[in-house]
């Protein structure tokens, strides 16, 4: 069985930013990624010379030309479906793989949020993220018409790749205020990067002339087979619709983001004390100033121990490493110290920083009370309607557990990845009880869905 | 604030559920208290066949027809679907011993007027093409449904509501008080209730609410594992068990013991089944159980192999020491009723104990004769006189 002293699940920034650091510490290191190589969401695609690139990009892309002489053992294309105390089990395209590994850090990153809405399962409506792997990884243009809507500063990045490649959106739709956006002013000192990045987005927009709209948000996507246009509407000061504000845009894809949520499943699978806590974006394990979480030897590093950004990212990946070095005896516990001490101060101003952004970005709950409703499908992969969940917390659903009971959400491929956030707001929403105390769907082997053979199958090379 | 409640059913299990129903039908004033909601216990995490075929002919025969035509009934009856599917179910033969013992079940339960068709070979595979070409046949039982437990207990329990009855959810059980011997009254975490009578269907769980009026019940939690597959509409038609299932159920071994169930839900996934072992309350999953599932499953139907398992899990069944459940009064404790131990026969058996507890409460005359095998009091239940002892 392949052994391994450090396993990193995960290559974007805070798992490359880990891998290298081990490696550097003389640690043996596996590093796995589910996609054919690795860069992560973040890293996706080249580096266009026309593109502004932030100080992570630039360094991230600096981890990737290092990663082949680094002396790292790599599994792309390779699921982690399930993982009992050190030893994970793998998917990989040849078969199945079972690896020993003394430490483990998970680096899985973080994903979307997309509010539901009328007509967000019709063919044109994706996330913003999704559009950016489009135009960036594949140079792909998903419509010639488009539109961004949601909340937070991804808009203006996916706007800007967008305008980049020559195809300006139609609109931005950002549904918080501007007054809400003046709360970033203390967490910017020392963001003179991010700054710039900002100011950077905002000059391209007013370039290409495409209207960036406060307090406005899609209401309903129209389109027999394909998306046609999306009926908007501008958003009172709780961030409910106004009748009779709405206006019908033609276009031919839609972009939705409200934000991130950090993948927590592998830390929640192995058992980690996880937490609620919105201004990281949601649940997270909880982990020490190293990334170490309650169970000894595994660490969380990166948007799945809280998303605050690809800065934040390798910074708290170099920690991880660093934990998992000290924890295999490679350093002792006051270089661990030391080390820790020096990136504390950039840590500490990527997270105030990152609160903001997260709180900017998570929807207004008003809006999705309004826009889940009737048949609006909230559980996409069993079909769940808004109607039926809402009956079901009607009759005292409380948690996601009771709602999966009752109806089926949460049953299908994704296991609840898309609708658990949503479920979770929508109780909230409706019962006026606390997001957290929803709690989060139970995760359980497999992961991810892996074929009978592999999970039938002792996964020896 | 303290209710006053003619019968207090604990557990809003797919059994408390069927109890709270026919005793709200037969006019009882009935108040069902959950302590998390309606089917988080067993009935959430188990599949969804109710089988006539492995139970024995005699009294565990007659319960499971007569729940079987209640079932049936309660399709009309209850305003809301439940996945109720007559599909029958298929008992599957490896080789000509399992065929042979195939063909004497189909020869008993024809001889109780429960159809049963024997298959050979050719004709299985005919029936379920995807099934291994090397097994030597198999039976088919026709008359088997499968029952999604959760919107049964659900379908149920908002049938109860609508006769009458009161449920309350995130309502543990924390005392149950007496004037005497009798009950006087149940303490849960969302107010006291004044009864006289209460029914304890909290399966597993049972013992714990027992002890409360020092009754000791040999019910332990049996654990099964069960391993989802993405949706593969079509890929088996009916139900299939492997001949050696009703083995593992009667089995004592403390082990596992894996046989396969594979059985197709209306949404398209499959569930494989089945573990059986005595792990105490621990419900995690067990990767080599899951594993010994999924290989099994390979065993029988081969081009599983590609098809995408989804989800695991496992769930604890309430085991009674000679498989049949604890349905109906105590003697010791006046006025405290049991309808629990049905092991993995809830589903089969949950409207003829709701049927028979409404019956010992109503209008104990009615209760009908199979009745007396499934009495709590077989297991000479006495309240315990001396100091409490761990468990």
């Amino acid at each position: 069985m392949p052994f391994a002293e450090l396993a990193v699940v995960g290559a974007g920034p805070a798992g490359l930013s880990a891998v290298v650091t081990a490696a550097r510490l003389g640690v043996k290191v596996v590093l796995i990624d589910e996609y054919i190589q690795p860069g992560g969401q973040y890293l996706k695609g080249e580096a266009f010379a026309d593109t502004l690139s932030s100080p992570a990009e630039r360094q991230g892309r600096a981890l990737l030309r290092s990663l082949p002489s680094a002396g790292i053992t790599t599994y792309w294309q390779t699921v982690v479906w399930h993982s009992e105390k050190n030893r994970l089990h793998l998917h990989r395209p040849q078969g199945p793989l079972t690896l020993d590994a003394a430490t483990v850090i998970a680096a899985t990153g973080a994903r979307e949020l997309a509010l539901p809405f009328p007509g967000w399962t019709l063919p044109g409506v994706m996330t913003v993220g999704g559009i950016q792997v489009l135009v960036k990884a594949h140079r792909v243009l998903p419509g010639q018409k488009i539109l961004l809507a949601g909340s937070g500063p991804l808009l203006l990045a996916a706007a800007y790749t967008l305008i980049s490649h020559g195809l300006p959106p139609v609109a931005v739709l950002e549904s918080s205020a501007p007054r809400q956006w003046m709360r970033f002013g203390p967490a910017l000192g020392g963001q003179t990067g991010r700054m710039s990045e900002g100011w950077r987005y905002l000059q391209a927009l007013r370039r290409a002339r495409v209207p960036y709209r406060f307090r406005r948000a899609v209401v309903r996507a129209l389109g027999s087979d394909h998306l046609e246009a999306v009926v908007t509407a501008r958003l009172d000061s709780r961030g409910r619709p106004v009748s009779g504000s709405e206006e019908t845009i033609p276009v031919d894809a839609l972009g939705i983001g409200f934000g991130f949520i950090p993948n927590v499943d592998l830390t929640q699978l192995a058992g980690c004390t996880h937490r609620y806590a919105p201004a990281l974006g949601g649940w997270v394990p909880l982990v020490n100033e190293h990334q170490a979480t309650d169970v000894p030897g595994l660490f969380a590093a990166g948007e799945c121990a809280g998303v605050a950004g690809a800065e934040a990212a390798l910074l708290s990946g170099e920690a991880a490493a660093w934990g998992a070095a000290c924890h295999l005896g490679r350093v002792d516990r006051q270089e661990l110290a030391h080390h820790l001490t020096r990136l504390k101060q950039a840590r500490q101003r990527q997270h105030r920083f990152a609160a903001v952004l997260n709180t900017l970005s998570s929807p207004p709950d008003p809006l999705l009370a309004a826009l889940a409703v009737g048949d609006v499908p909230i559980c996409r992969c069993e079909g769940v309607t808004a109607a039926a969940v809402r009956q079901a917390i009607d009759r005292g659903a409380r948690t996601l557990d009771a709602l999966k009971t009752a109806t089926r959400v949460g049953q299908g491929l994704c296991q609840g990845r898309t609708c658990g956030p949503i479920l979770a707001r929508l109780v909230a929403s409706q019962t006026g009880c606390p997001v957290e105390q929803a709690g989060f769907f139970r995760v359980r082997p497999p992961l991810k869905p892996v074929p009978l053979s592999t999970v039938a199958a002792e996964g020896v090379e | 604030m303290t209710r006053s409640a003619d019968v207090v059913v604990i557990g809003g299990g797919i059994v408390g559920a069927a109890c709270t129903y026919y005793l709200a039908r037969a006019g009882v004033d009935v108040h069902l208290v959950e302590r998390q909601f309606i089917a988080s216990g067993t009935s959430r995490a188990c599949d969804s066949l109710t089988l006539l075929w492995d139970k024995s002919p005699g009294p565990e025969l007659i319960l499971g027809r007569a729940s079987t035509a209640l079932w049936a009934g309660l399709v009309e009856e209850l305003d809301e679907p439940f996945e109720y599917h007559r599909r029958g179910t298929v008992l599957l033969a490896e080789d000509e011993a399992g065929l042979e013992a195939g063909r004497q079940t189909a020869a008993a339960m024809q001889a109780q007027g429960i159809r049963a068709e024997p298959l050979a070979q050719a004709d299985l595979l005919k029936l379920e093409p995807a099934l291994s070409p090397d097994l030597a046949g198999g039976v088919f039982f026709p008359d088997d449904a499968q029952i999604d437990a959760r919107r049964a207990a659900l379908a149920l329990v908002a049938a109860a509501r609508r006769q009458g009855a009161t449920v309350h959810q995130g309502a543990a059980v924390t005392g149950i008080r007496r004037r005497g011997e009798e009950i006087a009254g149940v303490t849960t975490q969302a107010g006291d209730f004044a009864t006289h009578r209460v029914v304890c269907a909290a399966g597993v769980w049972s013992n714990s609410l027992a002890r409360l009026v020092n009754l000791d019940l040999p019910i332990r939690p049996r654990k099964g594992h069960i391993l989802v597959t993405a949706r593969a509409p079509g890929f088996i038609h009916h139900p299939l068990l492997e001949g050696g299932y009703v083995s593992t159920v009667q089995t004592a071994a403390e082990g596992v013991q894996v046989a396969l169930v594979a059985e197709q839900t209306p949404a398209g996934t499959i569930l494989l089944g089945s573990s059986r072992e005595f792990a105490g309350f621990d419900r995690s999953v067990s990767l080599t159980v899951v594993q010994a599932i999924a290989r099994r499953a390979l065993r029988f139907l081969p081009g599983l192999a590609q098809v995408p398992a989804i989800r695991s899990y496992a769930g604890l069944r309430p085991w009674s020491p000679d498989h049949l459940p604890l349905i109906g009064p105590v003697e010791a404790v006046p006025g405290f009723y049991l309808a629990t131990g049905h092991e993995g026969s809830g589903i089969s058996l949950a409207p003829v104990t709701g049927r028979l507890i409404a019956d010992w409460i109503v209008n104990p005359n009615r209760v009908m004769p199979a009745a007396a095998a499934v009495r709590p009091d077989r297991f000479e239940l006495r309240p315990r006189t001396d100091k409490p002892t761990n468990h």
